[in-house]
């Protein structure tokens, strides 16, 4: 490969690393609670909204009062965003006309949203009305990403042990928003549409080629959507194609900088980790480690060439388009630069494994919540090889935090595996079009795994708008995202208050722990999936598919 | 109907977030668009004379053989480019139709030469750019294949 690749990566892991290393002092001030001189500007707004919501933020909560807040709070928001989208011909900001979505598929979208998945068994530009695409699916994806940075903070807070508990849950929800997601998503927006991303309230435009047949120019609220969804971690377009529609993503820098929108907040919250713990070290580990996943699975990407083919954007070329795709599943972010089956088998083993893992880095907050699983589960192992009392951040460990760490691992294969065997012993698998072979396989197989890692790439696409696919994927997407926040703000919540050890057995901020910790996940994860990847990617490989399907 | 207290709270903060993110910051976001970048907020709109004729960014048919062809399998289904490659496979036939020599054409191609890694990579160029350029250009052999 022509160096200049190389060095063009390593430029882009240095900007992503170094602005999310400054991003993380300004969420330490969020979430730390220390006072900052940005205080002046947001705390009237904060306080507004305080007022709006009836809510006290200065109330500490258990883990179960944050847990049923949290998600009350969800399914209001989703509960809101369906009634929009089931009732978009009769309401406003619907120039096209669009009629009311379908109940099963309304249902499907916000819940796809909410759980911060944006699975799309629809193509918004001929079914989402504007309002809909702004007070459906936008205002999802902000408040999706703020829930589970939310999330995060609170467990971190429980396992640091220093702020008496693990905090206000909607304290944590508002100021996601109005300190982070808002300000970033609207610099953000105003770049993207400097780049050519549409920004418009006025309509599709019908017009005359120049050979003289009718073009329809679908432009809209576009650039308020693609900042929040790369930012976010969502990855729900307004566009069915997502992010290979020109007007979503014009251009190569556009490309690149959404890549970088998706890295950004996901590579700095292991570095506010360290920061609330109390040992920056502790946070490089994590992130050193979920690095280190993601540098594989890339160099596994482009260890068979892939030529830029169809299914794939001439702007982005080959190298790009792959570069994205094993992003998007270590991010689970899921938007798509280029079509699923473009790709040949090995860069589609890395995007499952991204999705598996969840962790490397993951998803805005909850990525680095699935790495504090890992690690759990990785001191009990070695502690019990080592044959002393596991210990993590200066706490004991316990039985009960390893009995929830093990469910909130174990909930990601049976909601994945359970599901696809159903989908193809009821017939619902071949109604979508998904044949008994190693193809058929991988779409249904890539469907549930997309669901339950609240990615949202899929092979399915509109073919998966069924009754049985919409119904069952919108429950794994909300149990695979709702039971691990659960379990860890439980884990988290009994931590808060243990006792430290200031001198602990097991050194967990140094290089060895970090590949401890990558064998272990490495190994969990193929332990658990590799009879499935062998039917599938595997499987279709060896019969000849080396390049899609 | 009093709503119990432990739901009035996500309730209001539901409706609250609801109206910050899915229409204050969309419409602010839309009117700053609109005034700092009026040409990109409405799709990079081409014209020819004073009409609208399509957008820079999503590509339209060309049935004539004088111009040159966007492709039709891609991920967006309205790729505007094609490689310089591909572009050179169609100037032979185009100099047939149009009279003008490979040479030209060749030049052509090469002024509007852009790459996928944004000064490396794969060379493309975007099909209704060019075509614009051949149309104002060679307006005697064009004008004829152009829509009132």
């Amino acid at each position: 490969m022509n160096p200049l690749y190389v060095i063009f990566t390593l430029c882009i892991f240095t900007a992503v690393i170094l602005s999310a290393w400054f991003l993380s002092n300004h969420l330490f001030s969020v979430f730390g609670k220390r006072k900052s001189r940005l205080d002046r500007i947001f705390d009237p707004v904060d306080n507004l909204l305080f007022k709006l919501g009836g809510v006290d933020p200065k109330k500490e909560m258990t883990w179960k009062e944050y847990f049923l807040n949290l998600l009350i709070l969800n399914v209001f928001q989703a509960a809101l965003a369906f009634v929009i989208l089931n009732f978009q011909l009769y309401l406003p900001l619907n120039p096209q006309g669009f009629p009311d979505v379908r109940w099963d598929l309304a249902l499907n979208t916000v819940m796809s949203i909410a759980s911060n998945t944006n699975l799309q068994h629809y193509a918004g530009e001929s079914t989402l009305s504007y309002l809909s695409q702004m007070m459906g699916i936008t205002f999802l994806q902000f408040t999706s990403a703020a829930s589970g940075l939310s999330a995060a903070v609170a467990i971190f807070r429980g396992f640091s042990g220093k702020y008496g508990g693990i905090g206000n849950f909607y304290s944590d929800f508002v100021r996601s928003l109005t300190r982070v997601l808002i300000p970033l998503s609207l610099v953000a927006s105003v770049v993207l549409v400097g780049l050519g991303v549409p920004q418009s309230l006025n309509g599709y435009l019908l017009v005359k080629t120049v050979e003289g047949s009718s073009q329809m120019l679908q432009i809209g609220p576009v650039a308020s959507m693609t900042s929040i969804m790369q930012i976010g971690t969502n990855g729900g377009g307004y566009f069915g194609a997502n992010s290979a529609y020109p007007f979503e993503n014009p251009s190569p820098i556009s490309n690149w900088f959404e890549i970088f929108l998706m890295m950004l907040i996901p590579t700095s919250v292991p570095f506010l980790f360290g920061k609330m713990v109390g040992n920056r070290k502790e946070g490089s580990t994590v992130l050193i480690s979920a690095y280190a996943i993601y540098a594989m699975n890339l160099i596994a990407a482009f260890a068979v060439v892939t030529t830029l083919g169809q299914g794939m954007e001439v702007r982005f070329g080959a190298f790009s388009s792959v570069f994205w795709t094993v992003t998007t599943t270590a991010f689970t972010t899921g938007s798509v630069n280029a079509s699923l089956y473009a790709f040949n088998q090995i860069v589609i083993t890395a995007a499952f494994l991204g999705m598996m893992i969840q962790s490397v880095p993951g998803g805005v907050g909850v990525g680095t919540m699935y790495m504090i699983m890992y690690i759990v589960i990785t001191i009990f192992i070695v502690g019990l090889m080592a044959g002393r009392t596991p210990e993590y951040l200066g706490a004991k460990i316990t039985p009960r935090d390893v009995k929830l760490a093990l469910i909130a691992f174990l909930q990601h294969p049976v909601l994945i595996l359970i599901p696809t065997a159903i989908a193809f012993s009821t017939g619902a698998a071949a109604a979508a079009g998904a044949g008994n072979n190693p193809e058929g396989f991988i779409t249904i197989f890539y469907e549930f795994t997309s669901a339950a890692a609240n990615n949202g790439s899929d092979f399915l696409g509109t073919a998966g708008n069924t009754a049985f696919f919409n119904i069952s994927t919108a429950a794994v997407m909300w149990l695979g995202r709702f039971i691990p926040i659960a379990l860890m703000l439980s884990i988290s919540g009994s931590m808060s208050s243990r006792i430290r050890n200031p001198s602990p057995g097991l050194h967990t901020d140094n290089l060895t722990f970090a590949a401890i910790l990558v064998v272990s996940i490495l190994l969990l994860a193929v332990l658990t999936f590799f009879p499935f990847l062998v039917i599938g990617p595997v499987l279709a490989y060896l019969e000849g598919h080396v390049n899609g399907f | 109907m009093k709503i119990p207290e432990k739901f009035s709270a996500p309730l209001r903060m539901a409706l609250v977030s609801m109206v910050l993110c899915g229409l204050l910051f969309p419409v602010v976001v839309t009117g700053i668009a609109e005034v700092a970048f009026p040409y990109q907020s409405v799709g990079e709109q081409a014209t020819l004379g004073n009409h609208t004729v399509g957008s820079y960014l999503i590509a339209q048919e060309f049935n004539a053989s004088v111009f040159f062809h966007p492709r039709n399998d891609s991920a967006s289904g309205v790729d505007p480019d094609i490689t310089i490659s591909d572009a050179y496979s169609q100037i032979p036939g185009i100099s047939n139709a149009t009279g003008l020599s490979s040479a030209i054409l060749m030049n052509t191609v090469d002024k509007f030469v852009q790459y996928t890694m944004i000064s490396f990579g794969t060379e493309y160029m975007n099909v209704l750019k060019v075509n614009l350029y051949l149309i104002n250009t060679y307006p005697g052999i064009y004008s004829h294949y152009v829509s009132g």
